[in-house]
């Protein structure tokens, strides 16, 4: 009995031990999603269908604003494989996602392969279709069709390792026809003229790095070697007399100007994080160097005749970058953190051009240019953060900044030494910022934060100089129900001599989201964005005779953005999402603009630009099977300027959609 | 063997141990305690070692939903690996021991590491032990969103991320639009960069873990705005026929940044422009008044030859086309 009695006191702790060790599942991965295939599990998803748009009004505009064509797109695509345990043979897991593969203007891939351990290769593809439409010649926007494709590549070797190799590659390429546009012969007096550009541009960029972690220390190194090159020639395009009022005609034109460069540099990192303080270092140099021709002819007719016209350009610039930053926090106790940053960052851009003007067969112009610009900004910042209490923190900070700007601006002819005038400028910036975050109650918290700031003397007249901003945010959180509020300002104020610029910026938003239930959910949010801004301006205008003007640019917008989007699915037999955004600048409230030709309307007719721009969209899911489902869409895209400038209105509708049937496990 | 299987596997003194010797019983007594106490002692130090870790197998055990789709989770490298100390593995490397909270049958408080209880600063602190050293978060410390409370399980989650890669709890844009309702209202306006359409992504150009100070402007804002390779602006990791070096640089651009004269988010203006024309625009700063410019005397105004009442010269970029900047002239001309 006794020997029962200790056996069982001795077991007691063993069996308590053991009560909660019970593993339950054989499968690690698997359900909710995905079908198991060996040691890998696959979840996957496809959806295939068609996208057509009805366009009524202004193409082009449709075409820059939204883009969507008609065609057969794979519209999305998901699909991953995930070894169970961790132990692939060659992998652990796959990522790849797609969007819109098959003419769809805005493209993307994304995909992700790895082997715990040993690599880690990611690949993002994505392209965009860009249109920009050809006004006529006041708005002067220049006619875009181009395409530009991204793709980058990179490569982790021993990813969990202390030692971490690192490989990438990035490609960049725009190409399309474009139209653009010259002055050609007699400068202000003569003719525009529309030149035909075939776009070719393409970036790459190489980079080799590691990661190396060492006594509670981790050091990143990476070098890079980037490639740019520009080939886009230019030709005449019709008509040969030209856009403007002008006398001047041309006949033949063409223009070749590659820019190709190289860009190679490096970076080092060097951080550690303890108990009591972190601290980290960056420095980074960077060595720009582009390299350019440019051979111009033009032949057609000036004030005084016959022209033909030769320029030759050629030369190089460089811009050696070399940034520093030196990051230090400090954890005095578990409610306090400071942080002070100090970075330091020099430009220098040094270029040289050298100019040729042949007309009618002789040298009429010869110049050597010569260009410096430096720019060296120091700046140095302190942070506090207080957590007073569980529900109440403080954070203050204080910056400063200082930047020196130098320049040389020479030109000269081959004959001449350069004068090389060197003009220095330097300015100054302090600034505070302060803010507060309070839990309320558990679900509702505050947010303000504050920001002040002075600037001695700014590079532009839009510059921060006499700034505030004011930023509050009230929000409330429960599981099903996410709720926000606030109101931010932005005051600046740059008074000077002759003139004077300011700006005010204040923005209201509320928004509300509601998880009801898994078949209900409400998306709804409002904006208000102000902004009035007042500058001086000082041009040449009048008719007959030219004179100097001054006057005030004011500039009103009063945009009022809303989104709604219900989604809600009936006995999981269907499933509707019914969505609204509309985007409306109410403008300043006047009801129409003055006839152009004077200078009061040249100024009054561009202070506010009221438009609207409104979108409603319905997207139906039907289920065929487990497996399947059925899908459409339709959002229409209506814009309507108010005035249009210039008599120039854009607006256009467009009613889109899609149909398509998703497979997916 | 048979009677013990017949109640119920309890050891019952039975006929055939009538004729045992005491001495062998004491053997037996003996020897049966000392192969109860290690196995007493073995099964107590298998569950609590190291301040107790109790193993993720253990937590299996009551939460089989969320390990199902763990061997998924980036962090279930700890546990493949099998070479990490129990506070860097799996679900104990996150929440610290598990002894306690198994002792007391479950429940949050009894979580050493219950990220919703916890307070932001300690969430940080938590997810940097190992996230720290990367150079994408060597401004976490001073981050805007930190000093919001911001934190690392605000947009992220662990155990029912939506998008596969980084564990977001929503897609990307969503999440960000959650708190930034303004720049949602901008990306809704008729010209934008396309980040509803899924081709850019907002970190494409913002660091959500704090950024270096920026080297355009004064250093001190935009403050989440990232770099691109050279120290340089967002801009450029995209807009390359920007990025120069030119002979004649736009030097404003250098300066004070592209924002300048766009809204990169998105505008009611043709090529995000902060004006709906041109000329305004550039009149604001070409006006020749101040102490400003390269010089400090003013940005220089427009020649006397341009009638701004021509619509020729009401488009500025019509002939000043490179004005981003050009190789060829210094007013932008080719």
């Amino acid at each position: 009995m006794r020997t029962l009695l200790v056996s069982f006191l001795l077991l007691l702790p063993a069996l308590r031990a053991q009560e909660t060790v019970a593993p339950t599942v054989n499968e690690q991965v698997g359900p909710p999603r995905g079908e198991n295939q060996g040691n890998y599990n696959i979840v996957q998803s496809w959806e295939l269908g068609y996208r057509y748009s009805l366009i009524g009004g202004d193409e082009g505009k449709y075409r820059s604003d939204v883009n969507y064509g008609n065609g057969v797109r794979l519209l999305s695509s998901y699909l991953t494989i995930n070894s169970k345990d961790g132990h692939g043979k060659l992998y652990d897991e796959i990522v790849l996602t797609t969007q819109g593969l098959g003419n769809d203007p805005y493209e993307s891939a994304t995909l992700r392969v790895q082997k715990n351990g040993l690599y880690r290769y990611d690949v993002q593809w994505r392209l965009n279709s860009y249109f920009n439409p050809g006004l006529d010649t006041a708005e002067g926007l220049h006619l875009e069709n181009t395409q530009q494709r991204w793709q980058d590549h990179d490569l982790v070797l021993f990813p969990q390792g202390k030692i971490r190799v690192k490989a990438g590659y990035s490609r960049n390429m725009e190409d399309g026809p474009a139209l653009t546009t010259t002055n050609l012969f007699e400068n202000e007096r003569g003719n525009i003229f529309t030149l035909f550009s075939n776009v070719k541009r393409e970036y790459n960029s190489y980079r080799v790095g590691a990661d190396l972690d060492f006594w509670g220390f981790r050091l990143s190194v990476l070098g890079r070697w980037e490639f740019y090159k520009e080939d886009t020639p230019y030709s005449l395009a019709p008509p040969s007399t030209g856009l403007t009022t002008g006398v001047t005609t041309l006949t033949s034109f063409y223009r070749a100007a590659p820019i190709h460069g190289e860009t190679p540099g490096f970076l080092m990192h060097l951080s550690t994080e303890k108990k009591k303080y972190a601290v980290n270092g960056r420095f980074a140099y960077t060595s720009g160097n582009h390299n350019f021709v440019m051979n111009e002819s033009a032949v057609g007719t000036g004030l005084a005749g016959a022209e033909n016209r030769l320029v030759i350009t050629y030369g190089d610039a460089k811009r050696p970058v070399t940034s520093a930053d030196l990051n230090i926090s400090y954890f005095p106790t578990d409610k306090v953190t400071i942080t002070n940053n100090t970075s330091v960052d020099d430009n220098r851009i040094v270029g040289n051009s050298y100019f040729e003007q042949f007309d009618l067969a002789s040298l009429t112009a010869t110049t050597l240019n010569f260009q410096y610009l430096g720019i060296r900004l120091v700046t140095n910042s302190t942070d506090a953060h207080y957590h007073l209490t569980k529900k109440v923190d403080f954070f203050t900070g204080y910056r400063y900044a200082n930047r020196e700007i130098k320049s040389i601006q020479s030109i000269t002819d081959p004959a001449t030494p350069f004068t090389n005038q060197l003009y220095t400028q330097s300015n100054s910036l302090y600034a505070g910022v302060a803010g507060l975050n309070w839990i309320i109650a558990a679900p509702l918290r505050l947010q303000l934060e504050t920001e002040i700031g002075r600037n001695d003397n700014p590079f532009t007249l839009v510059t921060h100089k006499n700034y505030h901003k004011i930023d509050g945010r009230l929000q409330y959180k429960r599981k099903s129900i996410f709720a926000t509020a606030g109101y931010k300002q932005t005051y600046n104020n740059d008074s000077i001599t002759l003139t004077s610029y300011s700006s005010h910026a204040r923005n209201y938003f509320a928004n509300f989201t509601w998880a009801a239930r898994d078949w209900l959910a409400l998306d709804a949010g409002y904006s208000k964005m102000h902004l009035d801004t007042l500058g001086g301006l000082t041009f040449f205008a009048g008719l007959p005779r030219v004179s100097l003007q001054t006057g005030q640019s004011l500039y009103i917008s009063n945009i009022h953005a809303a989104n709604l989007g219900l989604r809600f699915s009936i006995k999981k037999r269907a499933d509707l999402y019914l969505g609204y955004n509309i985007t409306l600048d109410a403008g300043d409230g006047r009801a129409g603009l003055m006839t152009p030709g004077t200078v009061a309307a040249l100024l009054y007719n561009v202070q506010t630009f009221p438009l609207n721009f409104e979108s409603p969209l319905m997207r139906l899911t039907i289920p065929i099977t487990k497996k399947i489902k059925w899908n459409a869409g339709y959002q229409y895209y209506g814009y309507h300027e108010e005035f249009g400038i210039n008599s120039i209105l854009q607006n256009y509708h467009a009613h889109t959609g899609y149909t398509s049937v998703l497979w997916a496990f | 063997m048979q009677n013990r299987e017949a109640t119920g596997g309890r050891p019952q003194r039975g006929p055939q141990d009538e004729g045992v010797r005491p001495t062998r019983r004491s053997f037996l007594k003996v020897t049966w305690i000392l192969v109860l106490v290690p196995v007493a002692v073995f099964a107590q130090a298998t569950t609590t070692p190291n301040g107790g870790y109790v193993g993720s197998a253990v937590c299996k055990g009551c939460h089989p939903d969320v390990w199902m789709n763990f061997p998924k989770n980036p962090h279930f490298k700890s546990v493949a690996s099998g070479k990490e100390t129990p506070e860097n593995t799996g679900c104990e490397g996150c929440h610290g021991p598990g002894a306690a909270h198994v002792k007391a049958g479950g429940g949050k408080t009894s979580i050493p590491h219950a990220f919703s209880l916890m307070e932001p600063a300690q969430i940080i602190d938590d997810c940097l032990r190992c996230h720290a050293k990367d150079i994408s978060r060597a401004n976490i410390r001073r981050s805007v969103h930190t000093d919001a409370d911001v934190v690392c399980n605000t947009c992220h989650s662990i155990h029912k991320p939506q998008a596969p890669k980084f564990l977001l709890a929503k897609v990307q844009k969503d999440l960000c639009y959650q708190c930034h309702a303004t720049v949602r209202a901008q990306f809704d306006m008729p010209v934008k960069h396309r980040v509803n359409e899924g081709v850019i992504q907002c970190s494409d150009c913002h660091n959500p873990h704090g950024t270096f100070a920026a080297t355009w402007r004064m250093g001190v804002r935009p403050a989440m705005v990232d770099q691109a390779a050279g120290s340089e602006e967002a801009c450029i990791k995209c807009h390359q026929d920007k990025r120069g070096p030119f002979v004649f640089e736009h030097a404003v651009i250098r300066v004070e940044g592209c924002e300048t004269c766009h809204s990169p988010h998105g505008s009611m203006n043709s090529k995000l422009l902060r004006r709906p024309v041109v000329y305004t625009l550039c009149l604001e700063c070409h006006n020749g008044a101040g102490s400003v410019g390269l010089q400090s005397s003013g940005v220089p105004a427009q020649s006397g030859s341009h009638n701004m009442l021509n619509p020729q010269f009401q488009n500025c970029t019509l002939c000043h086309v490179r004005i981003h900047g050009s190789n060829a002239d210094a007013n932008f001309l080719r």
